[in-house]
């Protein structure tokens, strides 16, 4: 019996890479035949496209724009107010609060990505109707919706990775004569950088993918490379799946292969530059010098 | 014994509706080390965490009663609502059973509370680091590592550097529980010539289990005894070991 445990506990542990990997060279066979600089830049040169801001028709080009503007705008308004609730829920409330708290947590890590983006429509019709009737769908409002899909990750993540770091740590801060605050701020917060970094990747990567709530908030299939916070957009999510739903040739499939893998790419560079913040913020904490 | 540095009057804590220490009276003196005695459990550490508040970092404590300190020529009341807690716990600095360095650089250790706490800029940062290093000698054995984990020390020199990370912060009292109870013979021994070095400059309060240890330290020993109660033991006794076995034995 014991055995058979072993053999399963391995089997499972075993499958999780396996199933990785399998995927990834499926995505590496399908995808890496399709690179090319006309992939990304169509007929448009690459030096203008990348340096004079060129229009790019047919390549994908606007939609990795597209998609690194609306992650990185989606992490800048979710990591702060992610990070921030996740300390108050663990240092600040009270056990009321914070059950109350974790439960609206949950309730929101509960709803569907597709209600995220109805909600952010239905708040533009709103403005529209009300107090301001030029409001429309684009490159905000997707990236405020995303930040509220992706929020229960960063809370959660934030709130144990601070319960988890040892009480010692605490009596420490306090009795060398630091407030709570300080605590909090110079100790607990540093030490739990890995965990809560591991809560920003998962948002990250959760931005990057997600095409229901943009579908319905501001990306288009041609909309040139995001020029203002208001406009619409492109986002390779949606073009891999407005293409592999739609195409009509065996090229146009190979063209969604090349983007999935693009798109697994930015992900990767994302999930790179975050690892690395981590490390020099980790590094400056404990030597007080930068990498 | 040396004049009071330290007044318990009717102190009682509690945690959660037990009752830890129960309407307590201690006066502790000048210097020391004063050694706190007593069977696990009888409220030692509830004690010594009582005279710098840090009780109050565990959930459902109640403290009631009064702990006065004297702090810079002034009696302090810890308890007092005027009283800064974090001011107080920076001048009775506190070394604890197990060393919890803070998972950071050696120097590190000792620099951010002083950053932090008294903002000092880093050259002054830097000299008191020294400074407090060489006090708890360890500034020979680790000044050329000084970006090193503080985790990769050995036991012994973690302990002097938390002491040396409280004494830092120019305290005027040093609690102390069980500070060589983690450590090996020699590296016990290097503590315990350290706190007969420092007992001239700080008022030290010792938790200790180790009878051998109050009666070659020693200056004022009190024995807890279940429910709170405390007993002084005379300088007599603790100086004969027969004596404080005999005692100890129908104490506690």
């Amino acid at each position: 019996m014991e055995r058979m445990l072993r053999l399963f506990a391995w089997g499972a542990s075993v499958l999780v890479p396996a199933v990785l990997l399998t995927l990834l060279a499926f995505l590496l066979w399908r995808g890496v035949p399709g690179w090319s600089l006309a992939l990304f830049f169509g007929d448009t040169p690459p030096l203008d496209a990348v340096l004079r801001g060129a229009p790019v028709f047919d390549g994908l080009w606007p939609a990795c724009l597209g998609t690194v503007a609306l992650v990185l705008l989606a992490t800048a308004i979710a990591v702060p107010l992610g990070i921030a609730s996740g300390v108050y829920q663990a240092e600040f409330a009270s056990p009321r609060q914070r059950a109350a708290l974790s439960f609206c947590v949950d309730l929101l890590a509960g709803i569907p990505s597709i209600l995220m983006g109805l909600f952010g429509f239905a708040l533009i019709l709103l403005l529209r109707k009300t107090v301001a009737p030029a409001a429309n769908t684009g490159l905000l409002l997707s990236a405020g919706c995303l930040a509220l899909l992706v929020l229960p990750y960063l809370i959660s993540t934030t709130r144990l990775a601070l319960e988890s770091v040892p009480h010692e740590l605490r009596l420490a801060g306090a009795c060398l004569g630091l407030s709570h605050g300080q605590v909090v701020g110079r100790i607990l917060l540093p030490a739990a950088l890995h965990g809560i970094f591991g809560g920003v990747i998962l948002a990250v990567g959760r931005a990057a993918e997600d095409t229901a709530v943009i579908l319905l908030t501001g990306v288009v299939a041609n909309a040139g490379a995001p020029s203002s916070l208001f406009g619409k957009y492109e986002a390779l999510p949606f073009h891999i799946y407005y293409l592999a739903a739609e195409y009509q040739t065996p090229a146009q499939l190979a063209q969604a292969f090349a983007a999935a893998l693009v798109l697994l790419c930015i992900t990767g560079g994302l999930f790179a530059v975050a690892r690395l913040l981590r490390a020099h913020l980790e590094t400056r904490w404990k030597t007080g010098r930068s990498q | 014994m040396n004049s009071c540095a330290i007044r318990i009057e009717d102190l009682s804590v509690a945690f959660g509706g037990r009752t830890v220490i129960d309407n307590l009276n201690l006066e502790i003196g000048q210097g020391g080390p004063t050694f706190l005695l007593g069977r696990s459990g009888s409220g030692k550490t509830t004690l010594l965490r009582a005279i710098n508040r840090l009780n109050e970092c565990f959930p459902g404590c109640v403290t009631r009663g009064q702990v006065s300190l004297q702090l810079g020529g002034d009696w302090v009341d810890a308890y007092a609502p005027g009283t800064v807690v974090e001011t107080l716990r920076r001048q009775a600095g506190m070394v604890f059973q197990s060393p919890n360095v803070l998972p950071l650089s050696v120097a590190r250790n000792v620099i951010l509370p002083l950053r932090t706490v008294l903002n000092l800029p880093a050259d002054e940062c830097e000299a008191r680091m020294e400074q407090a290093l060489r006090d708890v000698h360890l500034w020979n054995e680790v000044g050329d590592r000084l970006a090193a984990p503080a985790a990769s020390l050995s036991g012994g020199q973690q302990q002097r550097l938390c002491l040396a990370r409280a004494l830092a912060l120019r305290p005027e009292v040093l609690l102390l529980d069980e500070p060589t109870a983690s450590l090996d013979f020699k590296a016990a021994r290097q503590i315990e010539e350290l706190l007969v070095e420092l007992k001239t400059r700080y008022t030290l309060v010792v938790v200790s289990h180790s009878l051998s240890q109050a009666h070659r330290l020693a200056e004022q020993v009190f024995v807890l005894r279940d429910g709170g109660r405390v007993e002084r033991l005379e300088e007599e006794v603790f100086r004969d070991k027969e004596a404080l076995l005999a005692v100890m034995d129908e104490l506690v």
